[in-house]
């Protein structure tokens, strides 16, 4: 064994994006090196908060971090495309399509201080209420604890009032009805305990939120070269893709453990209902392109790159 | 009782100008958790960003206090050692713990200098009305500043006019006077 | 340097700086930050300090603490404290031992509505240690009975200590505080009978009851009533969260105060300040204990610990003693809330794996905890009533505690033998 890197992450050891996408990843690093090096997982915010993740890999106080870019509003704009719902419509080539397009056109531009290294979405979440919700209007007047801040800002579009609190304390929000629903993968209904709170469920992709996994440049550049090889190999859109599907398994085990369950109902969205949807996310995509413009970057392009690459990897919404 | 009356006048001045804003500024965000629960229970609207302002807020009122509890020294400590020995030997004591506050004070506030300068180009905002982070970032900064200060301040009473330290938390200067007399 | 050598050379620099009477958490920052910087490099250790500290101060979860703190201050400031003693006598001081009985009630009373034990033993001390020396309490008596009712002041909702430790271990602090009802009912009813039959005899003879005075005396304590049943049913019922029902409280004490002419706009202010102070020396010792806690997660040693207690075969309860014993000796020295944020997310992934619920261990640890506030050689409320009637001495204090440490031990054994005393309140919450 040559070198020892700290990976820190902020989700329990037990559930799936740690132990199906995150810890395979660095088991995988391992054996190709031969051993030459290891990967200390640090879980659960051990070494520092969610939202300090980017800053803790930036400034070497891990090596490695899985970062949720929603978590800092205004941080990363270009990144935040990957927030605006009814896009993509699949996490494992959506992943892929996310990395291609990013390491071009984004990555450089707002995360050039690290090494990114793979994208991590869940499969499309879902809208989960207390009542049954088809049709955007019917989010109105209706307390939503979202699942980012994309999600926030299109429940306020919509008339809602989107219920800012961890993901932990949800089922206390839901069950003392200071949220009446909320946006979450179909994996969380069983991590959160949630399913008897908001037992309704529109079945269409409704939003993606994609974790991604950042490096320590120098850590990176301290490497010998036959240990550089190795982590490049484990930073491909190949990778994106194998983390992902390994998370995107087990919300589809929950999703058809609840249809399955005779207490849990399911809502298949019309076409006119799935269009209303998409029409009125519009503005959202607007304002993004307003917000990265502002930055100086040309929004235009780089939205139009997202939908060739979420196009080419057959992700598309 | 902690604060002899007359040396250190502005300084103590100053302090208690500055843990006077705080406390209201501490009171202004009582009112606005309030006023965010009735916007949500009475009318199924939450304040706009009552949950990042109401954090960042308290997070400015909580730096400026550092100040307050330099001065009176009051912070949560063990004053076993202290208070068993002679009143010289406790003025040692007093300078090394003061002097080791005044080490991480000054590590926190050049720290947190560089989290300012990030945050005025990294463009971090708030949730909901995008209200940019760095202006409560730099108002944290300012109050580590004042403590920097307050502390020097305080160890200088401690090593010149062997003054002693404030001994309990939580119980104001008043009541202990009171109950001395 | 291997880990293990260096988390204990962690805790002992610690304890030096502490006895050097460095800020809690300032030695534990420093600590950390040094700690850190042994296994990863100095430079990255000290970024920590840009991240971690704004994290701590500017956390959501965190700032129902210096809203309880706040309502605590604006009750002893708008006199409330005295009127829960008034009433106390009133009605409780036909017994003999009344004076003692009524200080306890007041004790009890007082914390429903503050979360800070020491701010409890020293409003109360201010309040009932002269009139039970004048009515002829020996001193000892007299401030074991404030010492050991000032306890009650984390116990019993709301609880500063208890919103940490739900901070800490994720659990919820609304089922905390509920959980915290009725063991603090039984200390109350518990340290009664202590001062009615351990200290019986020498007390004093009773005050003639007068129903008339009794009834009048209530009037005064409504405020104090309303309150409690404000915060406490509204986080039962689940109308608010707990951040909002200490915003709510500590608003609401602030207007009953304003309306009852008992504040004015002057002594609001005094009072915010004050609050803030102890809020911020709360703060200063969740920062350093965060940073700590970043060192100790470093070097792996809590993992350890963790495998090392499950795997000692002393058995679910000689593991819980085990615990328990460290706690009570670790409280002789350290102070409750310091020692909360140290090793509380030590021992909870070990009481988890033990299957023991986390919100009936909040209230153990609680309680255990609790004892260290009253035994020698550091008892924070001891050395607070010590410093306010001055005349009497550390060790009376000490000497007329015991006691109460005495039913403080057998009430921490019935809550173990029976769980559901704890959790039946919290458990019927849903
Ligand atoms: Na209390
Ligand atoms: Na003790």
């Amino acid at each position: 064994q040559e070198v020892t890197l700290r990976l820190s992450h902020w989700v329990p050891p037990s559930i799936a994006p740690a132990s199906k996408g995150i810890e395979p990843w660095a088991q995988a690093v391992q054996e190709a090196s031969d051993g030459r090096i290891a990967i200390q997982i640090f879980p659960a915010q051990q070494l520092g908060k969610a939202p300090d993740h980017y800053d803790m890999a930036a400034q070497g106080i891990v090596d490695l971090a899985w970062v949720n870019p929603g978590y800092t509003a205004g941080r990363f704009p270009i990144y935040g495309l990957t927030q605006v719902p009814f896009l993509v419509d699949d996490s494992i080539q959506g992943a892929k399509a996310i990395h291609a397009w990013y390491m071009e056109n984004g990555a450089a531009q707002e995360m050039g201080d690290v090494k990114v290294c793979f994208f991590h979405p869940h499969a499309p979440g879902a809208f989960h209420s207390k009542v049954d919700v088809t049709h955007p209007d019917d989010v109105r007047g209706m307390n939503v604890r979202p699942a980012h801040q994309g999600i926030a800002r299109f429940v306020s579009l919509l008339g809602g009032g989107a219920v800012q609190v961890p993901a932990p304390e949800a089922r206390e929000a839901l069950s003392k009805g200071t949220a009446e629903a909320v946006t979450f993968p179909w994996g969380a209904m069983y991590d959160f305990n949630l399913s008897e709170e908001v037992p309704v469920h529109l079945d269409m992709p409704f939003y993606m939120s994609a974790q991604l996994m950042i490096m320590n440049q120098g850590s990176y550049d301290g490497l010998s070269d036959e240990n550089k090889a190795v982590i490049d190999e484990h930073c491909s859109p190949d990778w994106s893709g194998r983390v992902a599907a390994g998370w995107h398994e087990d919300d589809m085990a929950a999703k058809d453990r609840l249809m399955a369950d005779e207490a849990q109902s399911f809502n298949e969205p019309t076409e006119d209902e799935i269009a209303a949807w998409i029409s009125a996310a519009a503005p959202l995509t607007e304002e993004w392109k307003a917000e990265v413009a502002a930055k100086g970057h040309d929004a235009e392009a780089i939205l139009q790159a997202y939908k060739a690459a979420l196009e080419e990897y057959d992700a598309a919404y | 009782m902690r604060d002899a009356p007359s040396p250190g006048g502005p300084v103590r001045r100053a302090v208690q100008l500055i843990e006077r804003i705080a406390g209201a500024v501490l009171g202004l965000v009582t009112v606005l958790i309030v006023a965010s629960a009735i916007g949500r229970y009475g009318f199924a609207r939450p304040l706009p960003d009552a949950f990042d302002l109401s954090r960042l807020v308290l997070g400015v009122a909580i730096a400026w206090g550092f100040a307050s509890v330099a001065w009176h020294g009051t912070h949560i400590k063990v004053d076993l050692l202290a208070q068993a020995v002679r009143p010289p030997a406790r003025r040692w004591i007093n300078a090394v713990a003061w002097t080791v506050l005044l080490i991480f004070t000054a590590l926190l506030t050049w720290k947190i200098w560089g989290r300012v300068s990030a945050a005025l180009s990294g463009g971090d905002a708030t949730m909901d009305l995008r209200l940019p982070h760095w202006p409560f970032f730099l108002a944290i900064w300012l109050g580590l500043v004042a403590a920097l200060f307050a502390t020097i301040a305080r160890l200088w009473r401690i090593v010149v006019q062997g003054a002693d330290l404030g001994e309990f938390d939580g119980i104001d200067a008043q009541l202990l006077q009171d109950q001395k007399k | 340097m291997s880990n293990e050598l260096l988390a204990v050379s962690g805790f002992v620099a610690l304890f030096a700086l502490m006895a050097l009477r460095v800020p809690i958490g300032i030695a534990m920052g420093l600590v950390g930050i040094g700690g850190f910087g042994a296994v990863i490099g100095m430079g990255p250790a000290l970024n920590l300090l840009a991240q971690s500290p704004i994290s701590t101060i500017t956390d959501f979860n965190l700032t129902l603490i210096p809203f309880f703190i706040l309502m605590g201050v604006l009750a002893t400031n708008s006199g409330m404290s005295s009127e829960l003693f008034r009433a106390g006598r009133a009605w409780l001081g036909g017994f003999r031992g009344g004076l003692g009985l009524a200080s306890v009630g007041a004790c009890g009373g007082f914390a429903a509505i503050c979360g800070s034990s020491v701010a409890t033993a020293a409003t109360m001390t201010k309040i009932a240690y002269p009139e039970m020396k004048q009515a002829g309490y020996s001193d000892a008596a007299s401030t074991g009975i404030i010492a050991a009712g000032g306890t009650l002041g984390i116990l019993i909702p709301p609880s500063v200590v208890l919103a940490i430790y739900g901070f800490i271990t994720e659990t919820d602090i609304g089922q905390l505080f509920i959980a915290g009802v009725v063991p603090g009912l039984l200390a109350i009813v518990m340290y009664m009978l202590t001062v009615r039959y351990w200290y019986g005899r020498q007390l004093p003879a009773a005050e003639p009851f007068r129903l008339g005075q009794a009834l009048a005396a209530l009037k005064g304590i409504w405020a104090v009533g309303l309150l409690f049943i404000a915060v406490i049913l509204s986080i039962y019922f689940g109308v608010v969260t707990a951040t909002e029902a200490a915003a709510v409280g500590a608003l609401l004490t602030a207007l009953i105060g304003l309306i009852r002419r008992r504040l004015t706009l002057s002594t609001l202010l005094d009072s915010l300040v004050e609050a803030l102070r102890t809020s911020v020396s709360i703060y200063v010792v969740l920062i350093g204990a965060t940073l700590f806690g970043y060192f100790l997660a470093i070097t792996q040693v809590p993992q350890e610990i963790t495998s090392f207690l499950t795997t000692l075969g002393a058995g679910r309860y000689g593991t819980l003693l085990l615990i328990l014993l460290l706690f009570l000796v670790m409280g002789c020295f350290l102070d409750a809330m310091a020692m909360i944020i140290l090793m509380v997310p030590i021992v909870v992934p070990v009481i988890e794996q033990l299957g023991f619920d986390p919100i009936w261990f909040g209230i153990i640890i609680v309680m255990t905890v609790e004892l260290g506030l009253i035994t020698p050689p550091v008892g924070m409320n001891v050395y607070v009533i010590n410093s306010i009637a001055s005349r009497v001495s550390l060790t009376t204090i000490f000497r007329g505690v015991l006691p109460f440490v005495t039913v403080d031990v057998l009430r921490l054994i019935l809550l173990i033998a029976f769980p559901a005393l704890v959790m039946a309140l919290p458990n019927s919450m849903n």
